[in-house]
């Protein structure tokens, strides 16, 4: 009996299953790569796990210990500076392209019947992203990293009802103490990449089952074939992506690398304080309003998009205005664009 | 709607995002740079100062580029801020619509930094103007200059010179250290300074005569007497009433808390023949270390902490100035508070203070103990708090043993018996009471003034060559060839010209002196010890004979 034998007496998988398993066929559309960014942000996460790995092997989640092992990583450790810097752009980069997917989906509609559920944990992903973010940002235990922490965690706890448990929940106590950054770290490396690894299976499972939406373009001749092979001709498309991604992630990590800010001092309040720029649209609409109605609001705008799907199908229904959704969806991105760049320019 | 318009939408939406996340990554980074001290902040022009930046970019760019690069920049902190005064000020002028004055004062620096002010108004350092009345002044202004101006004797070719200033060797030396007089001209062709202003509590004058004496150029701006202003002297006496110029460490206009922590910085004033700080610091392994890791001195650092922002070696600001690990990291203005011994004077004293600041002189011990305030004891346990961040007590405590006795030895041995010769002979009228006019006058001030200092700042900063050769070596030289020669020269030509008695009074102090075991050597020669030494050279060396 041959390897290939012994194999498949464990595994009784034929090549015939793979291929099946591995070629789906795919919508032509998906060959023009700016369709492709479903898969650019599962790449990215991988890379953020992989250099998430080797960062976790120098980092040492306590108040004492987190911002000498994070200068360690970034002046001492070999490559522990690329590292960071991949890392930290990796962030930036897996935040853009889960936006720039989640407008495709949106304007094109490729959220409606039968894929409300696929929006819904797309949604999960994109607010999951966010956490880790967050989660990530203040592990680094500078001074602005802990002073988001803590504004984040006043946030949390102005929530109605609930705020006071939710921000004991993150902080582990009242305020800002030494169990706090344990509990970031178990968040941000454990709990929250594990979410995101069920989330993007039960995302990919349910594109396998429902299949991709079929856009089709009027340039398209209607005797060619409406299909191609995912594998290998859409894979390819995918890791030229990455490949791409790679590069300016690598140059990024050379050209502005992650630095160290001071270290964080419980006493001194920064003059300036800023999250990461992903929540700087939420922290320019938290100063546009008192503290409860930002976040009551916020949270009505979340949950307005989780629920998008069946508000834009009422609105079809019942309305003659069948492409509202573009129009809210053009006022919204530039909403969203505006106030992010309306924070980034602006000291305080 | 087409898919083809949903498309070119996507594009237009997906570029402006992206475009702007490029504008939004760009600030980010230069934000991240600059809290990570890797880039300057941007600076923002106060209102209230942009027209002064203005105009000063094309009149004097230099102080404008300096102002940017400073801290105040980065705090909105301008030119209208520093410079405002009342109308009521001495030195007040409208200048383009604002009532600014020319010199910023400490007073000017309280009004942000109150805490920091009131402790180096309580420093030795505000108080270096009193050097104006003191016997160094005398040597500037009547030894090497005049006190009145006098004609030129004969023409300098191409300049024309009308009267030759007395006291510009004060005005561009002492001064320029240790403070001026700020004045200025007065209508009646004298100077007005605080003694004439005499300011209230807030500085502004209440002499309203003088006020009204003082003259004004064209443009309404007070003139200043041109050999007090400019000045940076640490001790300068404002108008204002308050002593000091911040910026005699500081540097205007940028306020570079870089530069203040470098030794060249107390460079200007803390160096040669009389007090060589700085040249022995630079001798010393403090000095040397920091010249070979000044990289790794964490130099811009917001914070400078030693033991927590850098160790790699100690500055002057170190020692005497900056926080440390083990004092909390407090920052003092006041470098005595720090300072076991002053060896400014003839003869070092211990600096047991009092409620001013002043040294405590009582001998008596209750007494002194009722008068004391802050101990010797109490501030040499501060400056071991520094050295403890290097090294161990037993180290510390063995160094201060050897300075201390180098500071007694040379005490006992020269200064005060030093002291005591020119008081006898002063006493009985054997050389006269001006200071200066006579050659054993010389002789005693380069002892303890510049000799003398350099061996007692030599062991207080571990430089040996300056402790021994350019200290201890030449102050025994000056000893024993010259004052002694010269003091007993005075009793000689005291005798010959009728003061036989003060002559023998001073003779016995002399004697008295010289008498002493340390002393003994000098007259009753030491031939034993030669002696010994020699056998001991020959046992070693193989010669007898020490070298020519």
């Amino acid at each position: 009996m041959g390897l290939t034998g012994w194999v498949q007496e464990r595994l009784p998988i034929s090549g015939e299953q793979l291929r099946e398993l591995t070629n789906e066929p795919v919508p032509n559309h998906l060959k023009r790569w700016w369709f492709a960014l479903g898969g650019t942000p599962a790449y990215l996460f991988v890379v953020q796990v992989v250099t998430g790995i080797l960062l976790a092997l120098y980092y040492q989640p306590a108040p004492e210990t987190a911002y000498e092992s994070v200068a360690y990583i970034t002046n001492q450790a070999a490559y522990g500076w690329l590292l960071r810097g991949l890392h930290r752009w990796g962030a930036t980069f897996m935040v853009a392209a889960v936006i720039l997917h989640q407008m495709r989906v949106y304007f094109t509609g490729a959220y409606r019947k039968p894929r409300e559920i696929n929006w819904m944990v797309g949604m999960t992903l994109l607010l999951s992203t966010l956490m880790l973010g967050f989660t990530g940002y203040c592990l680094v235990y500078e001074q602005l990293s802990y002073w988001g922490a803590a504004v984040g965690a006043n946030i949390a706890g102005s929530v109605p009802v609930v705020g006071d448990f939710l921000k004991e929940i993150l902080l582990g106590g009242d305020g800002y103490n030494p169990r706090t950054l344990p509990r970031f770290y178990v968040l941000h490396a454990a709990v929250l990449p594990t979410l995101l690894t069920l989330l993007v299976a039960i995302h990919i499972a349910i594109i396998r089952v429902q299949g991709v939406t079929e856009l089709h373009f009027e340039d398209e001749h209607k005797d060619e074939p409406q299909h191609f092979n995912f594998f290998p001709d859409h894979l390819y498309s995918e890791l030229m992506i990455g490949l791409l991604m790679m590069i300016v992630l690598t140059a990024l990590a050379c050209i502005a690398p992650a630095t160290l800010g001071p270290k964080a001092d419980p006493l001194t309040t920064p003059e300036v304080i800023k999250p990461e720029w992903f929540f700087y649209v939420a922290f320019r609409w938290l100063k546009l309003f008192s503290g409860t109605v930002a976040v009551v609001s916020t949270g009505f705008i979340v949950f307005t998009m989780f629920a998008w799907p069946f508000i834009d199908a009422w609105i079809r229904r019942k309305t003659r205005y069948q492409e509202a959704s573009v129009w809210i969806g053009i006022f919204a991105v530039l909403t969203i664009i505006a106030l992010t760049v309306w924070e980034a320019v602006v000291a305080h | 709607m087409t898919l083809q318009t949903k498309r070119t939408i996507i594009a237009v939406l997906a570029f402006i995002f992206l475009l702007s996340l490029l504008l939004v990554q760009r600030l980010e980074v230069a934000r991240r740079y600059q809290e990570a001290g890797l880039a300057k902040h941007p600076v923002a022009v106060p209102a209230a100062s942009k027209s002064c930046v203005d105009c000063h970019n094309q009149g004097t760019p230099g102080i404008v580029d300096h102002w940017k690069g400073s801290r105040h920049a980065e705090a909105g902190v301008g030119c209208a801020d520093c410079h405002q005064a009342e109308v009521k000020d001495a030195d007040a002028f409208n200048h383009y619509g604002k009532v600014i004055a020319t010199v910023v004062t400490p007073k000017d620096c309280s009004r942000c930094h109150g805490e920091v002010t009131a402790e180096f108004e309580g420093s030795h350092h505000a108080a270096a103007g009193n050097i104006l009345a003191s016997l160094d002044n005398f040597l500037a202004e009547t030894v090497e200059g005049a006190r009145l101006p006098f004609n030129p004797h004969s023409p300098t070719p191409g300049k024309t010179v009308d009267a030759v200033n007395g006291s510009a060797s004060a005005f561009s030396g002492c001064q320029q250290c240790h403070g001026s007089k700020v004045a200025l001209l007065g209508s009646d062709g004298g100077r007005i300074t605080v003694d004439d202003l005499q300011p209230d509590e807030n500085g502004q004058p209440t002499n309203l005569d003088a006020v009204a004496r003082i003259v004004k150029d064209d443009n309404g701006r007070p003139r200043f007497h041109p050999g007090t202003w400019p000045n940076t002297g640490i001790g300068r006496l404002n108008l204002d009433g308050s002593r000091g110029s911040c910026s005699a460490c500081h540097s205007r206009h940028d306020f570079s808390p870089r530069r203040a922590r470098q030794p060249e910085n107390c460079g200007k004033c803390h160096l040669g023949p009389d007090h060589p700080q700085k040249e022995i610091y630079e001798e010393s392994k403090h000095g040397v270390a920091y010249r070979d890791l000044r990289d790794q001195m964490n130099l811009d650092s917001k914070s400078w902490i030693l033991g927590k922002d850098y160790t790699a070696a100690p500055t002057c600001a170190t020692c005497h100035l900056s926080g440390n690990l083990r004092n909390g990291g407090r920052i003092t203005h006041d470098p005595g508070r720090r300072i076991s011994w002053t060896n400014r004077p003839p003869i070092s004293l211990v600096m047991d203070t009092d409620i001013n600041g002043h040294i405590v002189t009582a001998t008596d011990p209750a007494e002194r103990q009722g008068l004391i305030t802050d101990t010797a004891d109490a501030k040499r346990t501060r400056m071991k708090e520094v050295c403890s961040h290097c090294h161990t007590p037993d180290y510390v405590n063995a160094f201060y043993k050897q300075y201390d006795d180098l500071v007694i030895l040379y005490n006992e041995k020269f200064a005060k018996p030093g002291k005591a010769i020119i008081g006898a002979l002063r006493a009985e009228g054997l050389i006269t009471p001006t200071e200066f006019d006579e050659e054993i006058e010389w002789s005693w001030f380069y002892l303890w003034h510049h000799e003398g200092r350099r061996a007692r700042h030599g062991a207080a900063m571990m430089a040996p060559d300056y402790t021994h050769w350019h200290g201890m070596y030449e102050v025994a030289e000056r000893f024993y060839m010259e004052l002694i020669p010269l003091a007993r020269e005075a009793v000689e030509k005291g005798r010959k010209n009728g003061q036989a008695a003060g002559a023998a009074r001073a003779e016995r102090v002399i004697d008295e002196i010289l008498a002493r075991p340390e002393h003994a050597w000098f007259e009753e020669g030491a031939s034993e010890q030669m002696a010994a030494i020699r056998k001991s050279m020959q046992e070693r060396y193989g010669q007898g004979e020490p070298k020519p």
